[in-house]
């Protein structure tokens, strides 16, 4: 029942930018360049052609300014708040998640829930000002908005997943710096937070689809927009909850192995 | 539920891989790893009371570290048995977990943005501790440990000493009956180490706590601990009284004596060797297993030869343990 009273928990990361508003400004700053960047991209790209790809100039800019606001969710600077399972792992301090009521997955998952609950106030901020000055266009539907917020909820769900996955790496490897960086680049990429994956070859699009990453962001925002048709958003749902039920499962298992790996440098 | 520790024949074994020097070596590690058996903790069994402050002591790399690693849950033994207050803490974390507090040396389980304060809030909340409660055992720790004067600070910006007594009180708010202290004094000046020994005093004496200790620090053993458990190697060697580790192993003695005109060639009684020797001036000190004691030998020497002058130095606790160390028998197999 700890995790019922755990729930200050959650508090740590919002808290400990509250409390770094220099890193509160540079968040900011950070997102303003990028959607300023990535809107001016995209409407160059389309000052001499129509629809891309199938999508329009409206559609390309709306999905490329949601993409870049949406990766802000997560992207925090654990780091410097000394907080990353790296970093527990390495400075010993790990034995502490192990010595507590509150299991280290669940405490893994609130204070996973703060960061997205705080990134999110960023997301709705930006989304707010960005609809307002017409960066991006309002969803087309009541319907529409509601499965996107289902379907961006299934994602960051499974970008999750797909983090604690590379945390629970460093437990075998005590170092996950390559796996980072190949995660955000996979991610990146795959998910269509460098472009939507409308604009990449077949063979690419259908080897996305095997991959966990596309759900993230490229079937939300592509709801969104309307690339994907209301029609088929039952079975885009479908599919992301099928990667959330995988990924759980497989990331329990691995905790538990973790559970027998928990080393501390010295001593 | 009592603050006990029960240890019965515990061992712990790393099994590590090898790696051969050279490049060859290294390749041949690559292709064909030879793996070794490590054994760090070797058949150890002792007790600790409710309420009592035993000091775990050996030298670097005896395995003090990984039992406190298995007691607190943290490692499974490969075998033997644990129980730290009626529960085997390695099959039920969760509670033993509401049993215990840790604090590993310079190791912190505070949140590194947050002012202490609200780590101390979040643990509460993890412990399910009622506020009243948490709030009278705030200002409990406060009285000893002067944490107020920095309890708003972030914990980055704290001094060593400043966080380790954060970390202490961090430990202990949920009332644990047992608390294991990994060298919780290293690193830290004069006054803060008098400060956190005053504070587990307290908890010892006023609250009976059991607390499990580890330090190289004698002067803290000889203040906070009146029993002993002594490893090294992984195995247990001694398990007693500070007195009876210096009547086993104190006998590092030394007789300073400035002998009268005329002794220069200067034989010692039995059981005493000639140390050193500069004119008149004479050092006894024990020779083999059979040694007198030091009263003893001072009478020995007084009866054996004309003296001017003569004084004694009895071995301080860090000689004694210096000499148990060095006594401490040969590593276990296979470490």
């Amino acid at each position: 029942m700890a995790v019922l009273h755990a729930w200050r928990t959650a508090r740590v990361t919002p808290l400990g930018e509250l409390h770094a508003p220099p890193r509160m400004t540079a968040v900011l700053v950070r997102l303003t360049v990028q959607v300023v960047l990535v809107a001016s991209l995209w409407s160059g790209l389309y000052a001499h052609t129509g629809a891309t790809a199938g999508m329009t100039r409206e559609q390309a800019i709306s999905y490329a300014v949601l993409a870049a606001l949406a990766s802000r969710l997560r992207e925090l600077d654990q780091y410097a708040g000394r907080d990353t399972v790296i970093q527990h792992v390495h400075f010993g301090t790990i034995v502490y998640w192990y010595l507590r009521p509150l299991p280290p997955a669940r405490y893994h998952a609130l204070r996973a829930l703060g960061e997205q609950i705080y990134g999110a106030a960023w997301a709705l901020a930006g989304f707010a000002v960005c609809l307002a000055v017409g960066v991006v266009q309002p969803p087309k539907s009541a319907a529409v908005a509601g499965v996107f917020v289902l379907s961006l909820l299934l994602g960051q769900l499974i970008l999750y997943f797909i983090m604690l996955l590379i945390d629970q790496w460093c437990f075998w490897m005590l170092r996950n710096t390559s796996a980072v960086l190949i995660l955000i680049f996979a991610q990146n990429l795959m998910s269509g937070v460098y472009a939507p994956l409308w604009f990449f070859p077949g063979w690419f699009r259908t080897l996305s689809t095997y991959l966990p990453f596309q759900a993230t962001l490229n079937v939300p925002l592509s709801l969104y927009v309307g690339r994907i048709q209301l029609s088929d958003a039952g079975r885009q749902l479908a599919i992301q909850a099928g990667w959330v039920v995988v990924l759980f499962l497989f990331t329990r298992f691995l905790w538990r192995r973790a559970a027998r790996r928990v080393i501390s440098q010295g001593g | 539920m009592t603050g006990s520790i029960e240890v019965r024949g515990l061992s712990r074994t790393f099994h590590t891989t090898v790696r051969r020097p050279g490049f060859a070596g290294a390749l041949r590690s690559l292709v064909n790893p030879e793996r070794v058996a490590k054994h760090a903790v070797s058949d150890i069994s002792f007790d600790v009371a409710p309420g009592e402050l035993l000091a775990l002591l050996g030298p670097n790399g005896a395995g003090k570290s990984t039992t406190i690693k298995m007691l607190t849950g943290i490692l499974t033994p490969t075998s033997g048995e644990a129980r730290v207050a009626d529960v085997v803490p390695y099959e039920e974390r969760e509670r033993n977990a509401r049993n215990i507090g840790a604090v590993f040396g310079q190791r912190t389980q505070l949140w590194w943005d947050l002012p202490v304060k609200e780590s101390f809030a979040i643990l509460r909340d993890i412990y399910d501790v009622p506020k009243a409660e948490h709030s009278a055992r705030l200002r409990e720790f406060d009285d000893i440990l002067e944490l107020s004067a920095f309890w708003d600070t972030r914990v980055r910006h704290l001094s060593l000493g400043q966080r380790v007594r954060c970390d202490l009180a961090a430990a202990l708010l949920h009332d644990p009956p047992v608390v294991f202290l990994d060298e919780p004094t290293i690193g830290m000046d004069v006054v803060v180490k008098e400060q956190v020994r005053e504070f587990l005093r307290h908890q010892v004496e006023q609250r009976g706590r059991t607390v499990l200790l580890t330090t190289h620090d004698m002067t803290e053993v000889e203040r906070l601990a009146e029993r002993v458990v002594l490893i090294n190697h992984g195995r247990l060697v001694l398990d007693g009284t500070l007195d009876e580790i210096r009547r086993k192993f104190g006998s590092t003695w030394q007789v300073r004596a400035t002998l009268a005109d005329g002794h220069t060639d200067v034989v010692p009684p039995p059981g005493i060797a000639l140390l050193r020797q500069d004119g008149p001036q004479v050092v006894f000190g024990p020779d083999g297993s059979e040694a007198p004691t030091v009263h003893q030998a001072l009478k020995a020497v007084i009866e054996r030869y004309e003296v001017t002058d003569i004084a004694i130095d009895e071995a301080d606790l860090e000689d004694v343990m210096r000499v148990a160390y060095a006594h401490a028998g040969p590593p276990a197999e296979g470490a």
